[in-house]
């Protein structure tokens, strides 16, 4: 009986913070959806895109970030699985695999950065970069709550916290893979089109 | 509904823990309470020093002007009018209306009307104030700044609120506290609709819960989904300002792409007119509640003034386009809105009929907390018939930033929702502090109050039907508004008598949560839902043991009821 209260509860709690964790989402959705919405209108009310003077950010760093992010989510989905079901071995190598992309992700932002300013790309310039350096960086700032979240994981696998941890691990992912959504459309919109 | 046993606290002993950084959503309830009192009082004197200003322009503020600024001999000069007017609408409607609705009583009511324990995510609960708290402070550091607070409009529109506009640090910290808070509400948010989801009490379907919480529920609603927009906003300000971004510059640089100012008044009102029902739902379900107790008569229509309000929350997402008739948009979408716009009114006048239906041939009660909804009844009728004039766009061409707007919405935001938080504070004053605050008094603060916001808003709209422009410092320098000097001392002059009756309510509440003796009962209004189940003041987590529902909160004069009692407890169940 002690046991089927636990368990109740423990289910209880990963629901509520699921619950939780989704209305945050939603939340933090509305913010990059109002964004994003500013860039369609810069750009749809602008004569010529980019504006005169400027040029395209070149597709290679946006590419190489999105399939990092991609496959960072996917590990870290493999991860949850994992986790679930409580399998120790394989745990420890598909959350340094995500924990490394995840770094990495951030590596190339660093590097986009450097060479939108290589190419004249300077935050005061004009709408044009101001758009791309700030939802990159808010976009990043995201990232970087997410990395947060990842280390906090680290605890959960070492002691092997499974029931406990569960939640933590689900809300985490969750996140990551919202910020990989995020960064799909911010590709598709702004790189892209 | 209450899927677990929620993790009990140990009682905390400690003055720290027990006041300042607590996790009981009662005393988190408390401190927003205290912090949006604080506030109400210096938006008071603020606005007191605009209506000073067009009242008397020239004369010298009373009192404390020749202290605040003695370079003009105690008149308010212009730039701080400016100020003024920014620093009072900010901090009315974020500082004052929304801890005191949403921060206090939404914290206290939601766990004790649901009959849960406290609130699903309790540190959140404390951070969500802390932070605000926060953001209160950066808000108010910008009045000691060198060029000023900020003094673009409580809207803070470019190029107003551009470099170009206001050059001071106040302005930037303006925009951050006010992100700052965003994150404390969206903080807020998550927790109201995660407990009203999961934390009902055995037995209580949605239809159950008082209409207050699902008010308050609504509005978190609105909250979590329209804060970040108002929150991209300003971030997109604040690095205009900090960081040269150029997304609210005008014609920038002819070569690389302009930034548009207007960008920001849709970004504002996206989240702007949400957030005028993100204040009014709370009052809304509150008085539905209250209409009901005190006319001792079920709720006439819960269900569909639940689905009215519903409705609304829903439509209010889609009409925001009626603050910017005049920003030369596309006649077709200025249509667009006004319709939208008009269509509120069909749930708005069945939640309304069902208010009246409420008190039709009950038993009524006039205690203070009736009166005072009442009151809202009243004045919220006339802010939502003026409302009218405004979101058709052929009216508000004409009567678009005169003081018919300002009369408007002081109306259905200020007035409506100033009398619907004090009818929840002198209401549930016995479940917070254990006390009833002088019944006497309270009817004296509310006719005081009540006389005196009738003088000062019809007054304004009257101005404003003759042409007064608002935020103009001496626009009586223009012939045809010389002869508006006298209705404007009247303005003023009620203003003041209102200001003064104040003081009668702040004197009463902390005798009766400091001074008084006498305890007040378990259940001093002979209500049945939960909150009033349990000892007044609420015990460390409200319910020993977890209620069961087996009826909603509105059941009066069920013939089956035994003794003289007129009202059925939500955890009794009657043939």
């Amino acid at each position: 009986m002690v046991a089927r209260t636990e368990i109740r509860n423990l289910e209880g709690r990963k629901m509520v913070s699921s619950i939780g964790m989704i209305v945050l989402l939603v939340s933090f959705s509305m913010l990059f959806a109002t964004l994003l919405l500013g860039y369609a209108i810069y750009r749809l009310t602008s004569d010529v895109w980019p504006p005169m003077g400027m040029q395209r950010v070149p597709l290679f760093l946006p590419t190489v970030s999105t399939f990092i992010i991609a496959v960072s989510s996917l590990s870290l989905w493999k991860f949850e699985k994992e986790f679930e079901l409580k399998k120790e071995q394989i745990l420890l190598p598909l959350y340094l695999v995500t924990l490394t992309l995840g770094a990495a992700f951030m590596g190339v932002q660093f590097k986009l950065w450097a060479s939108m300013k290589a190419m004249g790309l300077y935050v005061e310039a004009g709408i044009f970069p101001s758009l791309f350096y700030t939802l990159t960086w808010i976009h990043a700032a995201h990232i970087v709550a997410g990395l947060l979240g990842l280390l906090l994981m680290i605890p959960a696998i070492i002691k092997q916290d499974f029931d406990e941890k569960a939640t933590l691990v689900a809300n985490v992912s969750k996140f990551w893979h919202f910020l990989g959504i995020v960064w799909f459309l911010m590709y598709v919109v702004m790189f892209v089109l | 509904m209450a899927f677990f046993e929620q993790h009990m606290h140990a009682k905390p002993t400690t003055f720290l823990s027990k006041y300042i950084f607590s996790y009981d959503h009662k005393v988190i309830g408390k401190q927003f309470l205290w912090y949006g009192i604080f506030f109400l009082g210096v938006g008071g004197i603020m606005a007191l020093m605009i209506r000073w200003t067009l009242a008397f322009p020239g004369v010298p503020f009373p009192m404390i002007g020749q202290f605040l600024f003695p370079e003009t001999g105690g008149v308010v000069p212009p730039d701080t009018y400016a100020m003024l007017f920014t620093m009072h609408g900010t901090i009315m409607i974020f500082y004052a209306i929304t801890p005191i609705l949403i921060g206090a009583f939404g914290n206290f009511l939601i766990p004790l009307m649901i009959g849960a324990r406290d609130m699903v995510f309790p540190l959140l609960n404390m951070l969500s104030f802390w932070i605000a708290f926060i953001s209160g402070l950066l808000l108010l550091a910008g009045l000691f700044t060198p060029l000023g607070a900020a003094a673009g409009g409580w809207t803070s529109y470019p190029t107003l609120s551009t470099l170009i506009g206001s050059p001071g640090v106040g302005q930037t910290l303006w925009a951050l506290a006010i992100f700052v808070l965003g994150v404390s509400s969206t903080m807020g948010a998550v927790n109201y609709i995660t407990t009203i989801i999961v934390l009902r009490a055995p037995g209580m379907g949605y239809f159950d819960m008082p209409l207050s919480v699902w008010g308050l529920g609504l509005t978190a609603i609105l909250n979590a989904i329209f804060i970040p927009v108002l929150g991209a906003g300003v971030l997109l300000l604040i690095f205009d300002r900090v960081f040269g971004t150029t997304f609210f510059l005008a014609g920038a640089a002819a070569t690389s792409g302009t930034g548009d100012p207007i960008l920001f008044q849709h970004v504002f009102w996206i989240f702007g007119h949400p957030e005028v029902y993100i204040l009014i739902l709370p009052a809304w379900g509150i008085v539905s509640d209250l209409l009901s107790f005190f006319a001792r008569k079920p709720a006439f229509g819960a269900k569909a003034t639940a689905l009215s309000m519903t409705s609304i929350t829903i439509l209010s997402t889609i009409v925001y386009g009626h603050h910017m008739f005049t920003t030369q948009m596309s006649p077709l979408l200025t249509q667009s809105f006004m319709t939208l716009t008009m269509t509120i009114s069909i749930p708005s006048a069945i939640f309304f009929a069902n208010w009246l239906g409420t008190i039709w041939k009950g038993s009524i009660r006039f205690h203070s907390p009736m009166l005072f909804s009442l009151g809202v009844v009243f004045v919220f009728g006339l802010g939502g018939l003026t409302g009218l004039y405004l979101g058709t766009v052929t009216t508000d061409l004409y009567l678009h930033d005169t003081y018919f707007v300002v009369g408007h919405f002081h109306y259905t935001m200020a007035a409506s929702v100033l009398l619907g938080g004090f009818a929840a504070c002198y209401f549930w004053m016995p479940k917070m502090f254990g006390t009833m605050m002088n019944e006497f008094w309270a009817k004296v603060h509310f006719w005081i109050t009540m006389l005196g916001l009738n003088g000062i808003f019809m007054g304004m709209m009257v101005v404003g039907y003759a042409g007064m422009h608002r935020r103009l410092y001496n626009p009586f320098v223009y012939d045809f508004m010389a002869n508006l000097v006298p209705i404007n001392t009247f303005i003023t002059w009620s203003a003041i008598v209102m200001g003064l009756a104040q003081i009668i309510f702040v004197v009463n509440f902390v005798h009766a949560v400091f001074f008084k003796k006498e305890k007040s009962s378990d259940n001093p209004w002979e209500v049945g839902t939960l909150e009033w189940t349990i000892p007044s003041p609420a015990p460390h987590y409200n319910f020993k043991d977890l209620p069961v529902v087996k009826c909603g909160p509105h059941e009066y004069g069920n013939p089956n009821l035994t003794g003289d009692r007129d009202f059925q407890y939500q955890t009794e169940e009657l043939a």
